[in-house]
């Protein structure tokens, strides 16, 4: 390795970068898609949207690509936030209950039944859910960020206390109930298409919100800082609980975010499906993407291109007709997989094998 | 004197989790003995045992794996995967005898492959297990996607053998009661639980597990097998997990891979409340049996009490490990020992941190309390096109089979097939089904009809043992729906599988009709 | 009994080389030891010393060369490996568990067994018989290690040590860096003790007065390389270190001349001003005042309440009692926030741990606590930031291929620097420097005091920490002297070494 000749040393520069090996796995699977699967990448043209397996692909992923955000920062801190998905939970309990509160039966106008099927009937603005339902999700984060920066529990384990009682709570604001949600401009969220399905736009939106939060502020700095090293950035002024606060909050907002989105997706609320599972499919985005679980440097690049990884490995299962339930099994083979190409140990070992054949 | 109480908490900072542990057990169980008077039953207390047998002993495996500093996620996942495994097995004809082995065998080889991973490979516990306990849940569905009941002599002599306890049944007796009565899996697990405190305390892979969840390098330095023990660690956790996924099948006399959902959380709480730190290196085991008493105490409370839903058990304890928890990192924080010692204001910094965060918890928990006491019982809007759900009890059908005479009425719906089945059950032996699209029949004879009826009420259907523990749709959930006319009663009892919180005489007598009744071809 | 005149050799490495990425750490280094010897291992640091240990107990492996014990070629598998040969270890950080007990950290892995379980009754006896039996120590050794202090964690250490089977080779890493006078004297009984019973001790250390001491020969390597073995007798101090670094000394003398020259200049009124300023059980209430353009030097023993004393004032705990003034104000709010706010740096002893980022660049390490000032929103731009950090680096004369270097690829020496410019660019008053010098080269530690005293002479008031005294004499221009948690003396620069022994020792 060491008596690699000068000019490969750029060619290590692309290799070392975050996003080649998301970008590469990404590729990989596409050329494979192309191959196998005819017209997988057939793009069709209606009312000027566009659609495909392609789109589909970056649609479905927009939940877990917003989860990887808020994520990337937590796990940049050193932590890991197992609470998204009962996040998203409570975040679409909120949005449902606050648009279709049949069942709180509380100071309800008579004639409700007679507006509950109305696709233009909301009982609160659509901004008002919104906003309130954001609120809750950044509730949310900051109470893990509370027990992990201020009670000094361990990341993985106070998240887990709101990832156990989140569903709980989810199922208690709706009185354990799945609400329908009627409200036709609530499904554009997630089902709206302007060219693009809506919801790459959000996704968008955020993704520049939390560069610009990170890079053009000192946050971003001040996260990797912590992230490496806790002790130094406290000695150096750092209010290393005020970063991790902040890193759990925005990660609670986004988890609200990918609520949104997937309630709208499938216009309910669903205390116990909605985000099932996503909480390893946002850790494992980030870990693709190169963010060390241990903290310090990261790239928010790196975590979507890893959610969008994920996705086409589910999306290229479906569609060489994999089951809905096998896939589980598979993804499981593939974490331990993803990780171990990224341990110390499996690159040690590679680095042994790779060296007779470069001296 | 305040002093001497402070010198001698000093001393005995260690045993303070745990004193906690036991007092809070007996006094959670004092004062529902004082509110709800079935509490006073020995029998209710001694089925905390029985229905929290699987618990138990995931939970001795699960200390193992924190007191080395890990975690296991993957216990639920393997439990199902065993459940539904053996009920396979069994259907196709195999001796449970066999299967036995085999389970814990395959829990084991499991547990092996996770601990070689974190072990050898250095993979985040979490991470591993969790994998883990995807691939497991997800083979669960490929061995079947449908529950798969049990039926076997052996299964009836495992599951309704009566262990009376020495001396207690003498007494009941002489005050004409009936026994009080534990059951072999309670048993099993209470003899897993004295073999691993041996274990723990009296062997060197025990000491070691705590060295090693103490300082991993230095044990590493000391020259003793980390590796290995940790590798043997998360294999005797598989181990438990295939013990405890035999106990469950035992328990609910099937198998199905949705199965204990979110379990590995119970177990993780029941090992923190039994005052072991998740840190690793520090505990008990013997705290852990009182980590699962707390856990099936807020269970029976909430059960006796009747109008909570299952879910707040969840909240409940989610609180309590909280609570265990933070008192925990002060009690650590307190021996200053570490990089940065906190002064006594930060300790009580600290202290009002946690209140203010149990205070918002509690806050947060009663505005939902409020929000819901008002709310119309209504689920008229809950109905739903093309996703599969689980319907209402057609009870508008009910009445009209039982005027015709049906004494047991039965309905499944839900699950990943969308199935929606109604079957009636005649005195003449005749039953009938109808699956929505299609009817079949089914000719039994009156005598099995009669053992049929007699083996339920015989189960306590119609005492307050059975109480509908029906909750929130799950998934992909199947939903139960039971009732039964005789004795000159009628009464309906609902649930929903998924969740263990029936009790365990409920999903005998679903499992007892549901092999009464004819099957319906596969939909696909 | 082997042989004791020294034929026989316990230990023989020959040859031994050992590569990491990017450095040669070993290149063909023979070492001996002899059977009942205590053999110095001395080298600055990055040298290759713990390298060398390493290969020895099993932790790396050697890319050549041969290792002899006890006359048979080994090759050491692992550090249970070279446990079962007889080479045992005592680390520098105490390699026990802390929650178990003193009995069972003595006897982990090798407890007395009964009918297949452990006797816990004849573990505990066995423990406590020989601790008695090694040193001369009756504690309760049912209590858990973690309960008692540093010094007894290390005495059981050793004793774990010695109790195993056949130990015939026992490694000392810096153990005497935690430990007291009194406690220090123990352990060479020990030590001696166990020479004449035939152990051979391989002591590394940082003290050179503890290598006269006690040690019978010397070996000392320089940059991966055997620099020569000698008879610590026979080898006079000057040239142990000059053969440890390499050249000789000659800034030594500018330093003084620059002392002299600064002193002139210090200021009338304090900048910083502590009274009765303490934490019980931390720091007993202390005065100290150190003025605009002056080092104070801050002597004491590890463990002397030095560190204790440089965190209480940079505000990493809060005091509970005193009052501290900066610049005439009394502070009320004690963060690190807050120091820096009113023109403190810190820079911490431990500077792994508490002091670069090592993930982060040269540059970004550098501009840390200016920005850390700053706040979250006021983001200084690239171009200032490579600006900033290019001035000190040229400053500082900071060796780095560029600032987008990573910090942890830099020597220990410009790692300090890196800190300091990280201080330097919140232009601070007052400079607390907790052995600043700790762990880098003689030549780098040289440069580093004359910072401080260049960096005084600008006006800056320091306080300057270090184990060494003779460095602490040497760049300060006055001198508080720390000894068990108080201060117990104050020094001008004309106090000799003597005096300050004596207040160090509690005298």
């Amino acid at each position: 390795m060491m008596a690699k000749p000068k000019s490969s040393f750029s060619m290590r520069k692309i290799t070392e970068s975050k996003l080649f090996f998301p970008f590469l796995t990404l590729a990989i699977i596409l050329v494979i898609d192309l191959i196998a699967i005819p017209n997988f990448f057939s793009i069709q043209v209606r009312d000027g949207n566009l659609y495909g397996s392609v789109i589909d692909i970056m649609r479905n992923a927009s939940t877990v690509m917003l989860l990887a955000l808020g994520m990337t920062l937590v796990i940049a801190t050193g932590g890991v936030d197992l609470s998204v998905g009962a996040v998203m939970a409570i975040a679409a309990s909120v949005a449902a209950i606050m648009m279709n509160p049949v069942i709180v039966g509380l100071e309800l106008p008579p004639d409700l039944m007679k507006f509950i099927n109305d696709p233009q009937f909301t009982y609160s603005p659509l901004w008002e859910v919104i906003v309130v339902t954001l609120i809750v999700a950044t509730i949310c984060g900051l109470w893990n960020g509370i027990l992990v920066a201020y009670i000094r529990i361990q990341p993985m384990v106070a998240t887990l206390i709101l990832m156990i009682a989140g569903r709980g709570i989810a199922q208690l604001i709706t009185n354990g109930v799945r609400i329908q949600i009627f409200y036709q401009p609530y499904a554009f969220i997630g089902q709206g298409w302007i060219v693009l399905p809506f919801s790459l736009y959000i996704v968008a939106f955020v993704f520049l919100i939390t560069w610009v939060l990170t890079r053009r502020t000192a946050i971003g700095l001040f996260i990797e800082s912590v992230g490496t090293n806790f002790r130094s950035s406290m000695y150096s002024g750092i209010n290393e609980r005020r970063v991790k606060l902040l890193a759990y909050s925005f990660c609670g907002f986004c988890a609200g975010i990918a609520g949104l989105v997937a309630s709208s997706n499938i216009k309910t609320s669903d205390a116990f499906n909605i985000g099932a599972g996503l909480e390893l499919d946002a850790i494992l985005a980030v870990v693709i993407g190169g963010t060390l679980m241990s903290g310090g440097r990261f790239s928010l690049l790196a975590s979507l291109f890893g959610a969008l990884v994920i996705q086409a490995i589910t999306t290229s299962m479906y569609a060489f007709g994999v089951p809905a339930f096998a896939l589980q099994a598979i993804k499981g083979v593939f974490v331990i997989f993803i990780i171990l190409l990224y341990s110390e140990q499996v690159r040690a070992l590679i680095r042994k094998i790779s060296a007779p054949k470069g001296a | 004197m305040r002093k001497e109480i402070s010198a001698f908490l000093s001393t005995n900072r260690r045993f303070i989790p745990l004193a906690v542990t036991i007092l809070l057990a007996i006094v959670a169980y004092t004062a529902g003995a004082i509110f709800y008077p079935g509490m006073r039953d020995t029998q209710v207390f001694m089925n905390i045992f029985r229905n929290n047998a699987y618990l138990m002993i995931s939970a001795v495996g699960m200390t193992f794996v924190i007191l080395t500093g890990g975690i296991d996620l993957s216990v639920s996942g393997v439990i199902a995967l065993t459940t539904v495994s053996t009920a396979a097995l069994i259907r196709a004809g195999w001796n449970p005898w066999l299967v036995f082995p085999l389970m814990l065998l395959m829990g084991m080889a499991l547990g092996a492959v996770m601990g070689s991973f974190v072990a050898f490979l250095k993979v985040q516990p979490f991470i591993a297990t969790l994998a883990g306990m995807w691939f497991a849940r997800g083979m669960c569905f490929f061995i079947s996607d449908d529950a798969i009941a049990i039926s076997h002599p052996v299964y009836t002599l495992l599951g309704q053998t009566k262990l009376l306890i020495p001396g207690l049944a003498e007494l009941a007796w002489a005050q004409g009661r009936q026994a009080p009565y534990i059951s072999i899996p309670a048993a099993v697990s209470l003899l897993l639980v004295a073999v691993a405190i041996y274990i723990a305390h009296f062997t060197r892979f025990g000491r070691t597990i705590y060295a090693v969840g103490g300082n991993e390098k230095s044990a590493v330095l000391m020259g003793l097998p980390v590796n290995a023990t940790k590798v043997l660690v998360y294999t005797f956790s598989g181990f438990c997990s295939g013990l405890a996924g035999i106990a469950l099948s035992i328990f609910v006399l099937s198998g199905h891979g949705l199965y204990v959902t979110g379990f590995e959380m119970d177990a993780i709480a029941s090992v923190v409340m039994g005052g072991t730190l998740l840190s690793g290196g520090v505990g008990y085991l013997f705290g852990t049996p009182f980590g699962v008493l707390i856990f099936g105490i807020t269970q029976t409370l909430i059960q006796f009490n009747g109008t909570l839903s299952s879910w707040w058990t969840k909240i409940v304890i989610g609180l309590l490990t909280l609570m265990f928890i933070g008192v925990q990192s002060i009690l650590a924080s307190r021996k200053g020992r570490r990089a940065h010692a906190l002064t006594r204001k930060e300790r009580a910094r600290r202290w009002v941190y946690i209140g203010a965060a149990a205070a918002l918890l509690v806050a947060v928990v009663a505005l939902s309390l409020a929000a819901g006491s008002g709310r119309l019982a209504s689920v008229a809007s809950t109905q739903e096109t093309g996703r599969c759900t689980l319907q209402e009890y057609r009870q508008d059908q009910v009445p009209a089979l039982v005027e015709n005479g049906a004494v047991i009425v039965y309905e499944r719906n839900g699950g990943p097939n969308c199935v929606d089945e109604l079957y009636a059950i005649y005195p003449d032996g005749r039953i009938t089904g109808d699956n929505g699209e299609t009817q079949n029949e089914k000719q039994l004879t009156t005598e099995d009809v009669n053992l049929l009826m007699s083996n339920i009420v015989d189960h306590g259907f119609f005492t307050d043992e059975l109480y509908d523990t029906w909750h929130t749709p799950c998934g992909q959930c199947y939903g139960y729906y039971l009732t039964v006319v005789g004795a000159e009663q009628q009464k309906t009892v609902k649930g929903v599988d998924g969740g263990t919180d029936a009790p365990a005489v409920y999903w005998q007598i679903i499992s007892l009709v549901k092999g009464a009744v004819p099957r319906f071809a596969a939909a696909q | 009994m082997p042989d004791m005149d020294g034929e026989g050799l316990l230990v023989s490495m020959r040859g031994i080389n050992k590569t990491f990425p990017g450095v040669q750490a070993l290149i063909n280094v023979d070492f001996d030891l002899r059977y009942g010897e205590i053999h110095a291992l001395m080298g600055g640091n990055g040298a290759g010393k713990s390298t060398l240990i390493k290969v020895l107990t099993g932790v790396e492996h050697p890319d050549g060369g041969h290792i002899t014990l006890m006359g048979k070629e080994v090759h050491v598998r692992s550090p249970k490996h070279a446990q079962a040969l007889g080479i045992s270890t005592v680390y520098q950080e105490i390699n026990l568990c802390p929650n178990l007990t003193v009995a069972e950290n003595i006897l982990i892995g090798r407890e007395p067994m009964r009918f297949g379980s452990i006797d816990w009754k004849k573990l505990n006896a066995q423990a406590r018989e020989t601790l008695v039996r090694v040193l001369g120590m009756e504690i309760d050794v049912t209590k858990v290690l973690g309960s008692y202090s540093v010094a007894i964690q290390q005495m059981v250490a050793i004793v774990r040590a010695l109790e195993i089977e056949g130990a015939k080779v026992l490694i000392l890493d810096e153990p005497t860096s935690s430990l007291s006078i009194r406690e220090t004297e123990q352990l060479f009984e020990v030590m001696r003790k166990l020479k004449s019973e035939g152990v051979g001790i391989i002591f590394i250390t940082h003290f050179i007065d503890q290598v006269y001491q006690i040690s019978d020969r010397v070996t000392i390597i320089r940059n991966g390389l055997l620099v020569g073995t000698y008879a610590t007798a026979a080898l006079p101090r000057m040239e142990l270190i000059t053969k440890m670094i390499g050249k000789t000394i000659t800034v030594l003398d500018e330093m003084s001349k620059a002392k002299a020259q600064s002193a002139a200049r210090i200021g009338k009124e304090p900048v910083l001003e502590a009274r009765d300023f303490g934490q019980p059980g931390q720091v007993e209430p202390l005065d100290l005042e150190v003025f605009a353009g002056e080092v104070l030097g801050l002597a004491g023993l590890v463990g002397s309440g030095r560190t204790e004393t440089a965190a209480l004032l940079f505000g990493l705990e809060t005091p509970e009692s005193g009052s501290l003034t900066v610049e005439g104000k009394p502070v009320n709010r004690f963060s690190p926030q807050e120091s820096i706010k009113r023109g403190l740096a810190l820079s911490p002893e431990d500077r792994k741990a508490a002091g670069i980022v090592d993930e982060l660049t040269v540059r970004e390490n550098i501009i840390l606590a200016l920005q850390a000032g700053q706040g979250w929103f006021r983001y200084l731009n690239l171009p200032k930031q490579y600006e900033i950090a290019e001035k000190y680096m040229r400053l500082l004369d900071i060796s780095t291929p560029s600032a987008d270097q990573l910090v942890k690829n830099l020597s220990g020496g410009n790692q300090q620097k890196v800190i300091l410019a990280r201080w330097l660019a919140t232009n601070p008053r007052v400079l607390i420097l907790d052995e600043p010098t700790r762990g880098i080269d003689v030549g780098a530690k040289a440069e580093i005091q004359k910072l401080v005293l260049a960096l005084a002479e600008e006006g800056k008031a320091c306080v300057f920490i270090s184990s060494e005294l003779e460095e602490v004499m040497r760049t300060s221009h006055r001198i508080a002297v720390m000894s068990n948690r108080r201060k117990v003396a104050e020094f001008g620069a004309d106090v000799d070494e003597q005096t300050v022994m004596q207040a160090m020792a509690g005298e």
